[in-house]
């Protein structure tokens, strides 16, 4: 007997949010079918892929992303660089330097940076803080004021900090924010709707349900994904269907594999490419488990990646 | 040697104590009660007192405003005696220690129970049949043509007026035996117990003596230890107790404290907190109360959960803690009160409930005696709020029972203004919407409120989450008069301002307390959901909730299922009764029939291992949250 296909659409929908303005913007989420399942029913928008920058400009950079970034002066240089490497759908600032235990840059230094990078691109800008709480409210609140109409993605606000950056970047600024907790559903429920109860319009949001280094806990990441997406899709849980963006490159780039020097450990070949490979299968897994977008570091790896999300559409 | 008064409720005691050593020691070596639920290591902040006169050697603490500071508020852990001095000990200070009757004489209503109790057993065919008696022995005087010693003498007055074949004279007794008699011209009163195939003489005294056989039902709490006094010859309730554990200082729960009694000389450390350090005074303030010597307590009988039992028996409990959890006894055969150190007759008999698992003990096998569910056709779910907040579900058929761990909050513990439901606790609350004013309820014919209870912390979390005054994550929301910000920026809702407070501080409750309080909810919450998972049924299969636990006089069982403590089914299926440990002990105590169908129910209940239950830590995260992540579990009508 012939094989039968059974397509599994669902009737519910995950939320479709746009980031950025004019040609260049994009749509995030408004698949109807299992992550990557573009056999049982078209994906409204292919999985996106962003490219992470830091403030902190081409510090600590690798060889091939010297090559990539090189003639670069500016972090507005190296924004355009980036916004051009194929595949990317988005760029992502990372505010490194103002984490108050590294450089502690101020506020202003950040906001003048953001619109720097901004001015810089046509595509859509998201905005990752530096990881801790109090200082990342300060900086999204400036930035967001600053940057208005811009409809910039700020990642992330958390259980801590989430009515603060809610009612700033959320409410009085419209921009789009990320809802950030820890690999477990419920707590990623329990923020959305705390966002919600404070008036962010859910179609505003996107979640960060966290993530981890392939082969680093992973099956954590990818349970909590699989069951987001099933909550969201087969109960139409409307607190879970907002899209998931993932942030991979700091993870998969602080793995041994991507920071053993090729000294300490020739059989394993060339640090940079094993770093590519780590940020390449982790942003796999996490696209194959359900994150909507996902921000990579290495052009190459935006490059293969871009191209896997092509090939299965 | 400097001297130091103590003021408390009008009255002053005068201490002498040594320079350098806390003031906290010098109140509790003299017998002054103040309360140190952390054990004197300034973390919690309860032992305030007001320095009146006089020196002390204060470390400063973040508990203690600069204002405060000035006007003379010292921690008594922290303070060390350094001349001579007056402090005055407010009522929060001896409020969680306060030894006596405070939950029972305030209200007769708690004693009711016992008696409805009874006639229900008796209706399920449980016998009272009162053993102990006094007897007024008149022996015939001893003469030369009748040399009969001593004991055989009593012995043959006994057997011929009780008809019995055997009569025991313990050793305790013999010894006294000889002078009693003889400076009573051999007329003496006898403490007997008597029962189908002997008696047994406990005590001989001098006729008039106030003397009758008692007997002593506690329930050992983590937190808090009941007891009720009985008078065994007539069957009544004379007096009861409640008192904080003072284990306590070895740590809030029962894992801490196995961890401190598998250090050297731990197991007998914490013996001796809860022996000698809690029982026997209760015991002693009991007896001295209504007047007879604490050898005059014949029999007791202890609900404990697993841990207190092993660590009131002092056997050694480290393997409750660890896989595979096995405790050292489920049942124990009654063990005299000598050998356990208890201030009672040293031979009565000491009943111990039967555990059912390492985390289900005692308590639950007495509560489910009083609870009735063991004869009763309906699916019925019982909770025993603690601690350790055990559940049990089941009927006539079958019992399943499993535990969670809720930490102190029902009971007061780890929240700022929390206090056992004694008097002076605030046990209800409403709030205004508008105006966010709250009206409260005190327990106590004074009405001064002096910290909050179990089910007082309910209901102001309620009517804040009704209010919209803080969110489902138990923050602030809201703004206004009696929404604070301390200096950490953390939220505070003022209850009762300090000019109207017994303590002159306010009665307030703030962000970490909601938080400690939704973490409580939700492992007593994810329990029953696990437990119902277990064995495939759905709150609705549940046909009465019984609630229990010294959480207050009451619960608001519509506040309880607003924040998503307890399942949202009618309202008109719960119950809430009490101490039940308590009610269960002291059946137990006076019914030897009683106590063998609690051994019956301990037998057949089955015991689910939550720790180890797959989805158990899911449901937790899920149930911390108001009233819950998945809110089709809560919506009206649902």
């Amino acid at each position: 007997m012939a094989f039968v296909q059974k397509p599994q659409v669902y009737k519910a929908a995950i939320n479709t949010v746009e980031l950025g303005v004019g040609e260049k913007k994009v749509a995030v989420g408004g698949a109807t079918v299992s992550p990557l399942y573009s056999f049982d029913a078209p994906i409204a928008n292919p999985p996106r892929v962003g490219i992470e920058i830091t403030d902190t400009g081409l510090k600590g950079a690798t060889k091939g992303m010297a090559e990539f970034y090189s003639g670069c002066n500016s972090l507005a240089d190296i924004a355009k660089r980036a916004a051009q490497a194929p595949g990317a759908d988005f760029v992502c600032l990372k505010l490194e330097g103002a984490d108050p235990g590294e450089e502690n840059k101020s506020v202003e230094d950040c906001v003048a940076a953001a619109k720097e990078v901004c001015g810089a691109i046509d595509k859509p800008l998201v905005i990752e803080g530096c990881k801790n709480t109090q200082k990342d409210a300060q900086l999204f609140e400036k930035i967001a004021e600053a940057l208005q109409g811009k409809n910039v993605l700020f990642l992330s606000a958390k259980e801590e900090n989430h009515k603060t950056v809610g009612a700033s970047v959320g409410l009085a600024y419209s921009q789009k924010v990320g809802a950030e907790s820890a690999c477990d559903i419920n707590l990623a429920k329990q923020l959305n709707v705390l966002m919600t109860q404070l008036g962010v319009p859910s179609g505003s949001m996107v979640m960060n349900l966290g993530s981890a280094a392939a082969g680093y806990g992973f099956e954590y990441v990818a349970s909590t994904m699989d069951r987001v997406k099933q909550a969201a899709l087969g109960q139409n849980d409307s607190m879970l269907q907002m899209p998931v963006v993932t942030p991979v490159a700091s993870e998969a780039w602080s793995v041994k594999e991507a920071i053993i020097s090729e000294e300490d450990m020739p059989e394993w070949g060339d640090q940079e490419q094993r770093g590519i490979k780590m940020e390449i299968v982790t942003a796999a897994a996490c696209l194959a488990s359900g994150s909507d977008a996902v921000i990579l570091k290495h052009p190459a790896s935006v490059a293969t990646i871009s191209a896997f999300i092509a090939a299965l559409m | 040697m400097y001297q130091i008064t103590f003021k408390m409720r009008g009255e002053n005691r005068l201490v002498l104590a040594e320079p350098g050593i806390s003031l906290l020691d010098a109140a509790q070596n003299a017998g002054i009660t103040i309360d140190a639920p952390c054990g004197g290591t300034g973390s919690c902040g309860k032992c305030r007192v007001l320095l009146l006169e006089g020196t002390l050697e204060s470390e400063k603490s973040r508990h203690i405003t600069e204002d405060e500071y000035e006007e003379g508020w010292r921690l008594a852990c922290t303070s060390m005696v350094s001349g001579d001095a007056v402090i005055a000990v407010p009522a929060s200070a001896t409020a969680y220690e306060d030894s006596l009757s405070s939950d029972f004489t305030a209200k007769g209503k708690n004693l009711s129970r016992y008696p409805e109790l009874q006639k229900q057993l008796s209706e399920a065919g449980i016998g009272f049949k009162r053993t102990f008696k006094t007897v007024t022995a008149k022996l015939p005087v001893p003469s030369l043509d009748d040399t009969m010693p001593d004991n055989e003498r009593l012995t043959r007055y006994l057997r011929d007026k009780f008809r019995t074949e055997r009569v025991e004279i313990p050793f305790i007794v013999l010894r006294k035996l000889p002078e009693v008699l003889r400076e009573n011209d051999f007329t003496v009163k006898c403490l007997v117990e008597v029962t189908t195939d002997r008696l047994v003489v406990f005590d001989v005294l001098a006729p008039k003596a106030d003397a009758f056989p008692c007997g002593i039902a506690i329930d050992i709490g983590t937190t808090s230890v009941s007891a009720l006094l009985i008078d065994m010859e007539r069957g009544k309730i004379l007096t009861a107790a409640s008192v904080a554990n003072r284990q306590i200082r070895y740590g809030a729960d029962v894992i801490h404290r196995i961890v401190e009694s598998s250090k050297p000389g731990g197991r007998e450390a914490l013996r001796k907190a809860i022996v000698e350090e809690t029982i026997n005074p209760m015991i002693r303030n009991m007896c001295e109360e209504v007047k007879v010597p604490t050898t005059a307590v014949c029999r007791l009988s202890v609900a404990a959960n697993t841990t207190m039992n092993h660590l009131f028996a002092g056997v050694y409990a480290d393997p409750i803690r660890m896989e595979p959890y096995v405790p050292a006894f489920f049942e124990i055969n009654p063990v005299s009160a000598g050998l356990l150190g208890l201030d009672a007759h040293p031979g009565a008999r000491v009943i111990i409930t039967p555990n059912v698992g390492s985390y289900v003990g005692g308590d639950i096998t007495a509560g489910v005696l009083a609870t009735m569910m063991w004869n009763d056709p309906q699916m019925t779910l019982f909770i025993d709020l603690g601690t350790n907040g055990e559940l049990v579900l089941g009927n006539g058929d079958f019992m399943m029972s499993c535990a969670c761990s809720a930490g102190p909050a029902f009971e007061g513990g780890e929240i700022v203004c929390g206090m056992r439901a004694a008097d002076g606790a605030i046990e209800e609350v409403k709030i205004d919407e508008e105006t966010m004013e709250p009206t409260i309820k005190v327990i106590g014919e004074e009405g001064i409120p002096v910290g909050i209870c179990g089910s007082g912390l309910i209901d102001v979390i309620s009517e804040l989450y009704r209010c919209g005054i803080i969110n489902s994550r138990g923050q602030f929301i809201r703004a206004g008069k009696r929404v604070k910000r301390d200096s950490e920026g953390k939220g505070i809702y003022m209850l009762v301002p300090k000019e109207k407070t017994a303590t002159g501080r306010g009665i307030f409750i703030d962000e970490a307390d909601i938080d400690n309080f939704i973490r409580a909810k939700a492992a007593v919450f994810s329990a029953i959901r696990t437990m119902l998972a277990a064995l495939s049924m759905e709150v609705e299969n549940i046909e009465r909730v019984i609630v229990a636990g010294g959480i207050g006089s009451g619960i608001n069982m519509e506040n309880a299922v607003r924040i998503g403590m307890l399942p949202n089914i009618p309202l008109e299926k719960y119950s809430y009764i009490g101490n039940s440990s308590l009610s269960g002990s002291c059946m137990a105590l006076i019914s030897q029939q009683a106590y063998e169908q609690i051994l019956s129910i301990g037998r057949s209940m089955t015991y689910l291992e939550l720790s180890t239950t797959p989805g158990y830590m899911d449901e937790f995260v899920a149930a911390c949250f108001i009233p819950h992540t998945d809110e089709t579990l809560f919506e009206i009508g649902g």
